[in-house]
């Protein structure tokens, strides 16, 4: 879609997000209440298919215009799998099939696939026990597996999010194609995926965060006026800064290059450099704003909690870090300026 | 909530500033194997008449700047291309460091054409080299209380005064001095203009101040009834203060503020062999992430700038991240380093060259507007001042 629909879009969804996704919307999820009239509306609006295309009923988007939707989705801590659907979706229209409506998540690991039938477990699946369907790439097949067909043991995340470990007994798939998006490059779409989700509940941290402090008085003024407190919030800002940086220039080159393989060097970069600095940003803003964001009452938590799940989600800094560390130790010393530089893992 | 958006809008250098890399990159290739290790290492603190005017003949310095005075006019992105890959292979780019990034444009744009054309076509050859001369004993981070006088008289200026810190003053050729003109001390930014000073005049005296790891890089530069000529007048008597910080913005965000060690990282991958376990190889994955990151915020700077914007807090956020991402470079990859080296020898090796880095690390939060000056530009950006 062209920057002018996008903007208007993202202008609607961000109304929408505010006025439908409060604060009690997101506590009811963490207390198990699914928001069956919340999904529906995000339905109607055609947000899950933002990025699937015109003939297969979708809003025609790009890869691009689907993350920019999704770092905004983050920015409000939308409690429902919105990203995972869209992906999903994106996917299962890559393969040559029609998505579906309804909730559907990513069943992304090692799992086995024969005869159209899947077997293996996934654990930390993200809204396991809400989704209608579980989408997983084996190899480079695409499956689709009904959640009727599968087993879920519920493991809620510690942002209170419904996730579970899903395990698939020979189950049968409600469809299965050949995906031009292999298994290791649906992660790494997932990954780019909660970046921007990241990049968005940063934002939303730091604005929390300065308000917070413009407003709160102690020792007769507001506590935004005390340098000690200007350093630690612009500090705050500075990995917020590289968060949002880094996931943006990841967003773009997976676009640019392609759904099958472009800006994969940037993307583990960013997921890397978004999980190492969620702590940092999590640990600022609590600081900052004492006993009352650390209440459950404050909505604070709602992002740092996610910060805290989405750094694990989809490969931690640990697990792209050593993609990124392995691949430039082989390529040796003389080749890191020429691949850093060209944002590749060897140049 | 009402508070600026952060915004780094992801930029692609363009295909002219790529090509351009290349040439630069074989360049390198030819000119570097000949460098002594430890000047590349310190790479823009190295002074090296012989590649700087190497450079100049390629017409890499000064790129920018029109025809006339010795440039290419070429695009500060072409400039942005060659400034990281002399940083991102170690090249010993001090000599005209200071003069390309800072004097140089500060004369194009404030200077009289009787300086450009006296000046700038022997910066972008080459060989003519530049310090700075703000800080004084008194005067650090706080600019605006410089007490170094200059009295008119028939003719131009007695300058008395002393400044500090001054990197390079022993062997380049001019200082850039921000004086007072007019005005008392206390006056603050009224009444500074800054002087274009021959450091060879009569009355300009430079000692040296060796800094902890026992380099001479810097200087303290006396002005003793030193006679500087009113030609040397930069712009109007009174922008001193619009100049300087308008000069500062140059320094924030280019790659300056995140590569000056880059050697660290290459030396790393080095230690470590081809195929670390995965302890060391994720960490060693992090820290090339972080630095892929401070390029891409500092290439979205560059094209901020480059159509027209002065994104200054976004700058400022660039440096403070950059020069303590140096800090924790030499500390992280020394740890690992110790665990995971492949061989003691390399090891030993690599220890030394990291202690260098630990020992020039101090420096880089403090140079060109230390943290705690930058972070007050960010929270004024933020709205909290």
């Amino acid at each position: 879609m062209d920057r002018e629909t996008r903007d208007m879009l993202l202008e609607t969804a961000d109304r929408f997000f505010t006025e439908r996704c409060g604060r009690a919307v997101v506590n009811d999820v963490e207390k198990g209440v699914w928001p069956a009239d919340l999904w529906k509306e995000i339905e109607e609006m055609g947000l899950p298919l933002i990025a699937v295309p015109e003939d297969k009923n979708g809003a025609g988007g790009t890869l691009a215009d689907m993350l920019a939707l999704l770092r905004l989705a983050g920015s409000h801590a939308v409690p429902v799998p919105l990203a995972e659907t869209s992906l999903a979706n994106l996917l299962i229209a890559a393969a040559g099939s029609e998505p579906r409506p309804g909730p559907a998540t990513l069943a992304l690991g090692n799992l086995t696939l024969s005869g159209g039938r899947v077997s293996g477990k996934i654990e930390r699946v993200p809204f396991a026990s809400v989704a209608d369907r579980f989408v997983t790439v084996v190899g480079s097949t695409l499956a689709v597996v009904a959640a009727a067909n599968a087993r879920i043991d519920d493991t809620p995340s510690h942002a209170g999010e419904p996730y579970g470990t899903v395990s698939f007994d020979n189950a049968a798939a409600e469809f299965s194609g050949a995906s031009p998006v292999s298994a290791d490059r649906a992660y790494e779409l997932a990954a780019v995926m909660r970046a921007m989700q990241m990049a968005g509940a940063a934002d939303k941290v730091l604005a929390t965060a300065v308000e917070y402090c413009k407003q709160r008085v102690q020792f007769g003024r507001p506590i935004s006026t005390f340098q000690a407190i200007q350093h630690m919030l612009a500090e705050l800002a500075s990995y917020v800064a590289a968060t949002i940086a880094s996931a943006e220039a990841a967003a773009r080159d997976a676009d640019e290059g392609g759904l099958v393989d472009g800006g994969r060097f940037s993307i583990a970069a960013a997921k890397s450099q978004a999980s190492d600095f969620a702590q940092r940003i999590a640990a600022i803003s609590h600081q900052s704003m004492g006993a009352m964001g650390f209440t459950h009452e404050h909505i604070l938590h709602h992002y740092t909690r996610r910060l805290w799940v989405w750094r694990r989600d989809f490969g931690s800094e640990t697990f792209w870090g050593d993609k990124i560390g392995a691949a430039y130790a082989k390529a040796g010393p003389e080749a890191l300026w020429a691949s850093l530089s060209a944002s590749k893992y060897a140049a | 909530m009402s508070i600026p958006k952060l915004e780094f809008p992801p930029f692609h250098l363009p295909a002219e500033a790529e090509a351009l890399r290349g040439e630069v990159r074989s360049f390198l290739k030819e000119t570097l194997p000949t460098v002594k290790s430890e000047d590349r290492f310190a790479s823009w603190n190295t002074f090296s008449p012989e590649f700087s005017k190497a450079l100049g003949k390629k017409g890499w310095i000064g790129i920018t700047w029109p025809k006339q005075y010795g440039g290419s006019e070429r695009s500060f992105l072409d400039r942005y291309v060659i400034t990281e890959e002399l940083l991102g292979n170690s090249a010993p780019a001090g000599a005209h460091w200071v003069a390309d990034r800072q004097s140089g444009p500060l004369l194009l744009r404030f200077g009289s054409e009787e300086q450009r054309q006296a000046i700038l076509p022997r910066i972008t050859a080459g060989e003519c080299y530049f310090s700075i001369g703000m800080s004084e004993p008194d005067s650090g981070s706080d600019l605006a209380s410089v007490r170094t006088r200059a009295e008119p008289v028939p003719g131009g200026f007695r300058v008395n005064g002393t400044k500090v810190w001054t990197s390079g003053a022993h062997r380049n050729n001019y200082c850039i001095a921000l004086v007072r003109t007019s005005g008392q001390h206390g006056d603050r930014h009224k009444g500074l203009s800054q002087l274009l000073v021959d450091l060879k005049t009569p009355g300009v005296t430079i000692r040296p101040i060796i800094n902890l790891a026992g380099r001479h890089d810097w200087n303290e530069v006396t002005f003793t009834d030193a006679f500087i000529p009113e030609s040397c007048l930069i712009g109007n008597e009174g922008d001193g203060w619009l100049q300087v910080t308008s000069e500062l913005a140059f320094e924030r965000s280019g790659p300056e503020r995140f590569m000056q060690n880059f050697y660290i990282l290459r030396e790393l991958v080095r230690v470590l062999g081809r195929q670390p376990a995965k302890r060391a190889s994720s960490i060693l994955g992090r820290l090339i992430a972080r630095l892929w990151t401070l390029r891409q915020m500092s290439v979205a700077v560059a094209g901020m700038m480059q159509g027209g914007k002065s994104p200054a807090i976004e700058a400022a956020l660039v440096k403070d991240l950059g020069t303590i991402y140096q800090q924790d470079l030499p500390e992280i990859a020394r740890a690992i380093a110790e665990s995971d080296a492949t061989t003691e020898e390399d090891l030993a090796d690599f220890l030394d060259v990291a202690q260098y880095a630990t020992m020039m690390a101090p420096s880089y939060t403090i140079q060109g507007g230390t943290t705690q000056v930058l972070r007050g530009i960010v929270a004024r950006g933020l709205g909290l001042r």
